[in-house]
This record gives C-alpha cells, structure tokens and sequence, in this order.
C-alpha cells in the first residue's frame, strides 16, 4: 500500500478514491496524463477534434497548446481564411521546409557512409549505390529534394512577386527570403561537388574560377574557396563543411526569421482582391473568419506531407528522375561541354555576354564616319579596358541579387492589386522570359563552336553521360563485328542475319537485325553528309569499327578522315569505346 | 464530401501508396544491389580498358598480348596460372597486377625482356610519381583479369580487326608493324606514339643518308634495326634496343619498316 501511495503522491494525488469511483478515477488520471503529453489537450477535447467538434472548454485549449508546447509555439494560432486560399500561395513556402527537412533527413543518412576526401569520395558514393540497403533511394531522394528545394524557392519567391505580398510589414520577410533563396541555390552547389564526379569536379571548376577575375581580393577569395590553386583535397573538405555544416546553420537561422515574422508578426499575406477592394460585409467576415491550426491547418499540412512523400517516391519508382554519376573526377581533361547544374545556366549564360564587344558593335559604326570628317582614324577598344568575366561575372549577378532583395524598399507603389501595378508585373513576366533567355545562352549547344567530326561523335557517345551509341544493346554488338563505311553501308540493316531477345522472360519479344546499331551509324553518317555537304569535311572517309575485344566486353570505334577546307592537310579523329555486356543490368 | 474528409481521404491512400513502393522497392533491392556490383565491375573493366589503350599498349601490346623483346603478355596461360607461384606471391592476382603497376618494378624478373631488364616496368601510381589514380590501376587489373577466359582457351581469341591501314602497300603494313612490334614503346613519331626511351624519329628520313658515309638511308635504317649498336646516336646507350628484331621479323617486314619510315618522316 505505500507503495502506490508513493506513485500517487507523485502523481499528486493525496488519497485513493472510495469504492466504487475508481472508473472515474482511472480515467482521470488517464486524461490528466495525455493532458500533460498533449500539452493542452485532454482525452474530450482530442475526440472532438477528430470529429470536428468546437471546443469542449474555455478558454480554447487547442490555442493552449501554442502557448505550452516549444513546437507547437513556432506555429501561429490561426490564419484568416483567404490566406489560407490554395491559389494564393499554393503552399509553396510550405514546400521548401518540407524538402529542407527531406533534406535534413537524408544528408544525415549520407554523411553516415560518404568520405570527404579525393581518393575516397567517388568510391564511398559508389558504395552508398552498390553496398547499402536503400543506399541509392537515400542518395536520389536528396538529389530529388534539392532540386525541387531550389526550384520551390524561385516560384515561391514568383509568387509573392506578383501577388505584391512583399510590400508594407512584409518587405524585411522578403529581404530575408531573397537570402534564404541565395543560401538554397548556395547549398545544392557545394552538395554538387561531393560525389567528385567529372560532371561536379568541372561545374564546380567553372563556378568557383569566377571569383578569380575579381579585383585586388579575386585570387585570394578563389583560394580560400578552394584551399589551393585547384581543387583539390582541401577545397573538397571546405565544400563538405560549408554544405553540412555552415549553410544548413545559416538556412536554419535565416528560415527561423523568415518564419517567426509570418507566424508572429504579419501573417500570410490577404489576397489583395481581399485587402484592398470594397468587400460586402459578410464576405469580408468570411473572409477574415480564423482558421485555426488545431485542427484544420495541421490536418491539411498532415496530407500535404503525405502527398509530398508519394510523388517523390513515385517519381523515383518510375525512374522518371535519377541522380547521375559520372566517372571519377579527373583534373587533367575537361569534358567537352561542360555545364553548370540547371539553375546556374543563367550565369554561364550571362558569362557569354561581352558587354566591351556589344558597345564596340554599337558606337564604331557611328564614332568611325564622324570622326572620319575630321579625318581622325579611331577605333574604339573597350576590350582592353572592360573585362567581360569580371563584370558579367562578379559585378552584374550580385547587383541583381541586391536590387531583387532591396525590391521592397525600390517599389514604393503601396497597392497590392495587379491592375494597380501594371509596371510591376511586366517587369515581372519580363524577367521570366530574361532568365529562361539567360539559361538557354547557357546551354553548351550555344555560342561554343566544336569542330565538325568530334561534334558528331560526340552527339552519338557524349563523354560523360550514355548517348545512343553506349544503349546499342549488348546483344547485337557481339554479332555485329565489321567495319561499316559511311557511303556504302548506308541505309541497309548492318546485321541481317541477326535475330535476339531483349528480354529473357518475354520469349515471344524477339528483334531481327541490329536496329540500334544500324541507327547509330544512319545518324554517324547523315549528319557527316550533311557537314561534307557544307564543307566542313571534305575528302570524307568515316567508318564505325566494332570488334571483340574481350570476354563479354566490344570496342566500337567510329573513325573520321577529311581534309581540312583551308588548307587541305589531312586530318582524322577517332573515339575508341569500350562496351561491356553488363554495363546496364536490371533497373538502370 | 468536405475537404477536410476529402484530404484524409486521400492522405492515407497516399501514405498506403507510399508504403507500398517501399516495400517494394525493398524486396527488389537485395538483387539491385548485387546487378550494382556486376554492373559496376562491367564498367570498371571498361574504364580499365581506355586506360589501358592509353598507357599500357606501347609495351604490352594493343591487345595485351606482350611484344617480344619489349614487355610480356599478359594474357596467356602462363601469366593466369603459374606467374603467381612463379613469383612467389601469396594473395591474388589481381592484387599482383595493382602491386605491380602501382610502384612498377626496378629490375625485372624476366631480363629476356628490354635492355636485359632495365629499365623496367615504370612506376605508374600517383603516389610515387606516376600518372595514374590508385582506382585507374584498380581499373587496369580488372581489365586484365578479364582476360582469364581467352587465356585458358575456354573461349576462342576473335581476331582483331585492329586500326584500319592500308595493307596493300608496304608503307601501310610497315606502319602496322611500328605499332605491332613494339617501336612505338622508345620512339615517338608525330601522331603516332610520344615515348622519349630512345631517340625521335621524326625528320629521320632527311638524315639518315648521311649519318653514316657509304651508307645509304635505306640501309642505315636497315642495319639500326636489325644491329642496334651498330651506330648509336649521341646521348643514348647500347643495350637499350631489342637485338632480336632479326630474328622476329622476316626480311620483307624489316622492308616494309623502312619504307614506312622513310614514307613517314620526311
């Protein structure tokens, strides 16, 4: 009997109740212990939740809960109901927490089995995809995620644009959310070099060679960002520190600000049709009518969570959406084009922008004949004076940057409504258009001249990446040994004699002939017409070699012979590949 | 239905769905993983086999298949089933190949091979000043191990198809010979090999009529190739050479050698 009278006590019951109340009594201690767990909320009032029931008590305890529980106070009480209007934020904001902590989750994971260092990063990556359960889920759902992360900032940031929700208590919540934007786009590049790849080592090479053009401070800032001239060890550690220690610090102290003035401070922004226009009265009460987080905002956080989950998981069990891996990183030689990840072509597209040459262009067609008629030869040279990578590089995107985060403070129109700022939103659709024009000026295809024979063979087996040549099945290069000449071979199926089943569990499935290959070499040898025809390669003699050169292993080799159109040297470039039968096996 | 029952709705079939992909996911990835590692070995082997087109095939051959006088083979039956005690080695052989190529050797075990074995096989490792990342050399001896089964005849050796010369004149089977015979291993002529182990070729057809007085060009690239220390150009030793090539070669090949020569290196 002490004994239980010890737990009541500690409990902070004096007595054991009289027979015959010991239901009710149970049941309260039951409900005084989920009261305490809930922070707020007894068993009555958990029920009524569920069933959508108003409160049971007075004062409201599910606002109780904000006020006792640490989580549950970094949430607002309420928002009003046209906030909470799909169209008007498409819970984009929401988003990019949830991949943050997708992220958080992941990158843990990750760290658990990835070594920073040269010699070792690419193999631990390739560990994590061949000798860990769900290893490679893990390493695509936080690809995936950052991805989306970046891409939900820039809609995010989109959206309250045009909604004008930046103006008036808001400017300071979007001077914050342009720096949550910078450190996004900030984290997924220095996660870009971590699998030490040739595609993260050369992007990585590219961006960081930026800072170097910078005045006084540009070479000392390029190796402090690498740790040596190259990048190398110390420049790896330096990226994986700043990927999973610094920024994620920064992006949760910055989301905490961001965070704390909508939930404490100014709320979702009112549609502006809500705000500003003459409302009846009883919409304008609906209108503004609370929507509580207990239990409504929750609830629909809870299924946008479970809608979040399924359509990453199910984007990767299609395979729509796999995070690649190239071949070990290798200073010596760059990979023909190069690129940026998707949501820096903008800036690689800005860098081919010479602003020295453009003026040149524009003012000494007008400059020569009026100087002329002083008879002053001039040439106007702005390229010596004006260096195009310093200032299309370090001096044009971080003055976007700060106009784009000063905006508020620029924008002095006070409406919110569209048609009240019509400056505003073609300025708005306007920079889409400029970004998306940026980014294509990004791409390798523009403004980079390759010459002819390599372009087209590389087209067929880029180096880095598969290409058409390298998914010609296994089956119908181990038949198709010979030599098939551009001119001869053209237009037949290479391997009449050939029939196989791509599928072994499908035996009715069967392929005649080598359709891929023979659609290979049509490609090989309709774009070399093409560029004999427009001569870029005279004199053409090319052929594609496939040959066995080991137990389950080809090498394919397409060869090209021309004259060079100036000065009739003879000139040949070949690629030797090497294709092993097991190169792509069950999913990949 | 009210949107809040709607969402529950539809929440929890989402969150069955997404149960469902990872069990599934799940079942399926004891055989991804193991298709992963076949899958990685097969490109392993790939990638060993580029780096071995581009560092190894001077010496040992385009195919591996060793040159006589130079480096052996490393693909016959020998090299897969007796080298390992031969040597003395107690792991395996692939863990020989990566020793090997990874510190190289100082003298070699076989002095039939170049210059009565030294120098060697060089050091190939970054870490003692070679060329190659520890896994391009663990790539390499996947490579080589590949061979196995063309080494034990388990499966017939196909016939290279090789580059692509022209064999109907003597310029283009000599020119097939500089590769096949190991001269590309020391010599280097422009576009075709950059081994600076003996003296370049290049402009030699301008020369070698009158290096040595009475003798022709013909004869002078003759007579260095089949008696290399008959006249040996200033600043390389004797001894570095093949002596043998007389014996590999028949006299028509030698021929076919010079003509290239003389065709190549104006």
């Amino acid at each position: 009997m002490t004994f239980i009278n010890n737990i009541l006590k500690r409990l902070n019951y004096t007595q054991l109740p009289p027979r015959g109340e010991w239901k009710e009594f149970i049941f309260k201690l039951i409900d005084d212990r989920i009261r305490i767990i809930t922070a707020g909320l007894n068993l009555r009032e958990l029920r009524a939740i569920m069933r959508g029931d108003p409160p049971t008590e007075k004062p409201n305890p599910r606002y109780k809960v904000i006020t006792t529980s640490f989580v549950a106070h970094l949430r607002p009480r309420y928002y009003p109901q046209a906030a909470t209007w799909f169209t008007h934020t498409f819970r984009l904001g929401f988003f990019v927490t949830f991949f943050f902590i997708v992220e958080t989750i992941t990158g843990i994971v990750l760290m658990a089995y990835y070594v920073p260092y040269p010699d070792q990063a690419y193999g631990s990556v390739l560990a994590i995809e061949s000798n860990v359960f769900f290893g490679e889920l893990m390493r695509d759902i936080h690809r995936l995620g950052a991805e989306a992360m970046v891409a939900f900032s820039w809609l995010h940031l989109l959206r309250t644009y045009f909604t004008g929700s930046y103006k008036g208590p808001r400017s300071f919540t979007w001077l914050t959310g342009v720096i949550l934007l910078a450190i996004t786009a900030w984290l997924s590049f220095t996660g870009y070099l971590l699998p030490w790849d040739q595609l993260s080592y050369w992007a990585v090479t590219v961006g960081t060679s930026i800072t170097e053009s910078g005045p006084i401070v540009g070479p000392t800032l390029n190796l402090v960002m690498r740790g040596a001239p190259d990048i190398g060890a110390g420049g790896l550690l330096r990226f994986y520190l700043q990927h999973v220690i610094l920024f994620p610090l920064l992006a949760i102290l910055f989301i905490s600000i961001h965070y704390y003035k909508v939930s404490r401070e100014h709320s979702i922004s009112l549609p502006a049709v809500v705000e500003e226009l003459e409302l009846p009265a009883d919409k304008k009460k609906e209108y503004n009518r609370r929507i509580d987080l207990i239990p409504d905002l929750l609830s629909h956080e809870i299924f946008l969570i479970a809608l979040g989950t399924f359509v990453m998981l199910a984007i990767l069990y299609f395979r729509w959406f796999h995070s690649p891996l190239e071949t070990h990183a290798n200073p010596q030689s760059t990979p023909l084009d190069t690129k940026a990840p998707w949501y820096f072509w903008w800036l690689q597209g800005i860098l081919k922008i010479d602003p020295a040459n453009i003026l040149e262009n524009l003012l000494n067609p007008i400059l020569q004949p009026l100087l002329g008629l002083f008879g002053i030869e001039f040439t106007l040279e702005l390229s010596k004076l004006l260096d195009s990578k310093f200032i299309m590089g370090l001096i044009v995107p971080p003055v976007l940057v700060v106009i784009l985060a000063f905006l508020p403070y620029i924008d002095k129109n006070p409406s919110r409504l569209s048609s009240k700022r019509p400056f505003a939103i073609i300025w708005g659709i306007s920079w889409i258009f400029i970004m998306l024009a940026l980014s294509y000026m990004g791409l390798p295809e523009y403004g980079i001249e390759t010459p002819a024979a390599t372009r087209v063979i590389q087209d067929l087996a880029p180096e880095e990446g598969e290409g058409p040549l390298r998914e010609i099945p296994y089956a119908e290069l181990q038949y198709a040994h010979g030599v098939y000449t551009v001119g001869e071979d053209y237009g037949r199926d290479l391997c009449p004699g050939l029939a196989y089943q791509p599928d072994h569990d499908k035996p009715d499935n069967v392929v005649i002939g080598c359709p891929h290959l023979t659609a290979v070499f049509n490609q090989f040898s309709e774009r070399l017409r093409v560029a004999e025809a427009d001569g870029r390669l005279p004199d053409l003699v090319a052929r594609i070699v496939v040959e066995q050169f080991q137990p389950g292993m080809v090498r394919v080799t397409p060869q090209v012979e021309w004259s060079d159109p100036e000065t009739g040297e003879a000139k040949a470039y070949e690629h030797t590949y090497f294709l092993h039968e097991n190169r792509v096996l069950g999913s990949h | 239905m009210k949107r809040v029952q709607l969402e529950i709705v539809l929440g929890t079939i989402f969150v069955l769905l997404s149960a469902a992909i990872v069990i599934i996911l799940g079942i399926r990835e004891p055989q991804r993983l193991a298709d992963y590692v076949l899958q990685q070995r097969g490109r392993q082997i790939e990638f060993g086999a580029a780096v071995f087109q581009n560092n190894c095939t001077a010496c040992h051959g385009s195919q591996g298949q060793g040159i006589t006088g130079i480096a052996p083979s490393l693909r016959d039956e020998h090299f897969f089933t007796e080298r390992l005690s031969e040597i003395g080695w107690g792991s395996t052989l692939e863990d020989y190949i990566v020793s090997v190529v990874t510190t190289g050797r100082q003298v070699s075990t076989r002095p039939q091979y170049v210059g009565g074995g030294t120098p060697a096989m060089p050091t190939w490792s970054e870490r003692f000043g070679g060329p190659l990342r520890d896994d391009q050399i663990r790539a390499v001896a996947a490579f080589i191990m590949n061979f196995e089964q063309y080494a034990l005849g388990e499966l017939p050796t196909p016939v290279p198809i090789g580059p692509v010369v022209d064999e109907s004149t003597p310029e283009g089977r000599g020119q097939a010979l500089f590769t096949q015979a190991g001269c590309v291993a020391c010599h280097t002529i422009q576009g075709i090999s950059t081994a600076t182990v003996g003296p370049a070729l290049d402009g030699l057809a301008g020369r070698a009529g009158s290096t040595v007085s009475g003798l022709t060009a013909e004869e002078y690239i003759h007579e260095s190739i089949v008696d290399p220390n008959a006249h040996i150009v200033s600043g390389y030793s004797p001894d570095v050479m093949p002596q043998n090539f007389a014996e590999i070669l028949t006299e028509e090949q030698i021929n076919d050698l010079v003509a290239f020569l003389l065709d190549r290196t104006q």
